[in-house]
């Protein structure tokens, strides 16, 4: 009976813990961002695992440090993948459809020469299912003059839309 | 008792800002509550439409009011439709007797909280009708927990609202709320912490607000007792859930908090911000807890607060006894 009573005194002392915290978040600044009012820091994206994208090659950025192996096209458990070879090893075609990806990463983890990476595209919408399959060797040619070789990780290229004041908030942790 | 024609132009008058103060706390308290639900979660909760998000709430009761009254096969047609009527009524009839101010009592009644504890014991019969004639298994076994939540919990409620009228020895909330003073050492909160903290729970547990919101449990009833409602039968349980939660926390203010009494001027802005902060109080256990078991929910009820809430009427009975 006691012990009984005691246990009911801790467990509204516990109560009080929760609502002390709960009280405390209610007090401190919201963390939620106002998308498209505040877009979030690229430091912040840089952790977002989105639509993978082939890496840039270590000479030529341009150049896709692909070898047509297939080895992720047979990875991928959804079969979004396609790569047609051309006439040396470097595909002549890279097709990736991202309505059908799970973004499991299997491909990122096979590819023997690393040619696979995840992007950090928040911002990508389409309006038809035909838009999201993306050429990624066009995709990598548009990285690459973007960003010269000099410049260091790449971030999300799709630019979020324009809004007029657009501001940037959120520390890197 | 004569009825003149003043007492009911009086009446008629209270009743129609009655209805105007139940619609607007029901407006505001939507607000209140997705806003602190937001700001507890550290996100801004509704901002987009007004400033600050705050025509949310008036868009929200708009789109109820359009929408299309949709009833389901082989409801009980009559009681399906008195529900939501007894849901709202009494708790409309419930506000006459607080007094609001020095001047300001809707129907001053001897026996006010007599009044208001007989009627609060309607709205049961609202959730009882709305779940049996719903023709719906959710809905019934929501108006079965509310059945056995709401008359639990009432018995504690009573017996801490009964140890502050044998302390003050009458049951008109004017004669209570007069018996308090000004500043809040001098309010009942002080002479009766336990009886607050059990009408504190009851209240909870009165109102079907989470954790105690077993009788409409989304996670497990879809919606419980109104989950064939839509459009206005839905929005008058609303309504009237408000309303409920606005009038206990008017009783606790009135009963523990010294009603509309309160430092340098009294008046009915005193009364509303207690009772708000009682209301506010609900919302933050709110997104606070987790529900409770039926099975817990009851427990706490018979094993704590009921004794409690005798040990306590006794205490109270025998100081009063001695002291006078
Ligand atoms: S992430 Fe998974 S599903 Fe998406 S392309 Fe790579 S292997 Fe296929
Ligand atoms: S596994 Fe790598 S190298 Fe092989 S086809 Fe895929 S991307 Fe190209």
């Amino acid at each position: 009976m006691l012990q009984a009573i005691w246990d009911n005194i801790k467990g509204l002392y516990s109560l009080l813990v929760g609502m002390s915290i709960t009280g405390r978040y209610l007090l401190s600044p919201v963390e939620t961002i106002h998308y498209p009012r505040q877009v979030v820091a690229d430091e912040i994206m840089a952790s977002f695992r989105g639509p993978i994208q082939l890496t840039k090659g270590k000479k030529d950025p341009a150049q896709t440090r692909c070898i047509s192996c297939q080895m992720c096209v047979k990875a991928c458990p959804g079969h979004c993948l396609s790569v047609t070879k051309g006439d040396t090893k470097a595909p002549a075609q890279w097709l990736y459809d991202f309505s059908y990806c799970c973004l499991c990463g299997a491909c990122v983890e096979t590819c023997p020469t690393g040619a696979l990476e995840f992007s950090h595209k928040v911002y990508l919408v389409t309006l038809t299912r035909e838009e999201l399959i993306l050429d990624l060797l066009a995709d990598l040619q548009k990285r690459a003059a973007i960003l010269p070789e000099s410049q260091p990780v790449p971030t999300a290229n799709l630019a979020p839309p324009t809004v007029p004041d657009v501001e940037s908030i959120g520390e890197p942790k | 008792m004569d009825l003149s024609l003043a007492i009911f132009v009086q009446i008629i008058a209270a009743v129609l800002l009655i209805i105007a103060l139940m619609v607007g706390n029901a407006v505001v308290m939507v607000y209140m509550e997705r806003k602190v639900a937001g700001f507890i979660q550290r996100r801004p909760g509704p901002y987009e439409v007004g400033p600050w998000g705050t025509l949310q709430a008036v868009c929200d009761s708009m789109k109820l009011l359009a929408k299309q009254l949709y009833r389901p096969g082989n409801v009980d047609l009559i009681l399906y439709y008195l529900a939501p009527i007894t849901a709202f009524f009494p708790v409309l009839l419930l506000f006459l007797a607080i007094p609001f101010g020095p001047w300001l009592t809707p129907l001053p009644v001897n026996d006010g909280i007599v009044l208001i504890l007989a009627f609060a014991g309607l709205g049961v019969l609202s959730n009882l009708l709305a779940g049996w004639a719903s023709n719906n298994k959710y809905s019934l076994l929501g108006a079965a927990r509310a059945v056995s939540q709401t008359v639990a919990y009432e018995i504690p409620m009573i017996l801490a609202l009964l140890a502050v009228v044998l302390q003050s020895g009458s049951m008109d909330l004017k004669r209570i709320t007069d018996q308090q003073g000004q500043w809040p050492w001098e309010w009942n909160i002080v002479l009766q912490p336990l009886a607050f903290f059990i009408y504190l729970v009851s209240l909870v547990g009165e109102t079907n607000r989470a954790p105690f919101d077993l009788p409409e449990a989304e996670s497990e009833l879809t919606a419980g007792f109104h989950t064939e409602y839509s459009g206005m039968g839905f929005a008058l349980f609303f309504l009237s859930e408000y309303a409920n939660m606005l009038l206990v926390s008017f009783v606790a203010a009135v009963f523990f908090l010294g009603g509309y009494k309160g430092p340098f001027a009294d008046g009915f802005w005193w009364l509303f911000l207690k009772a708000y902060a009682v209301m506010f109080f609900m919302v933050w256990i709110r997104w606070t807890f987790p529900r409770v078991r039926f099975d817990q929910l009851l427990n706490i009820n018979w094993k704590w607060l009921l004794p409690l809430g005798l040990i306590n009427l006794w205490l109270t009975a025998i100081i009063v006894k001695i002291a006078l």
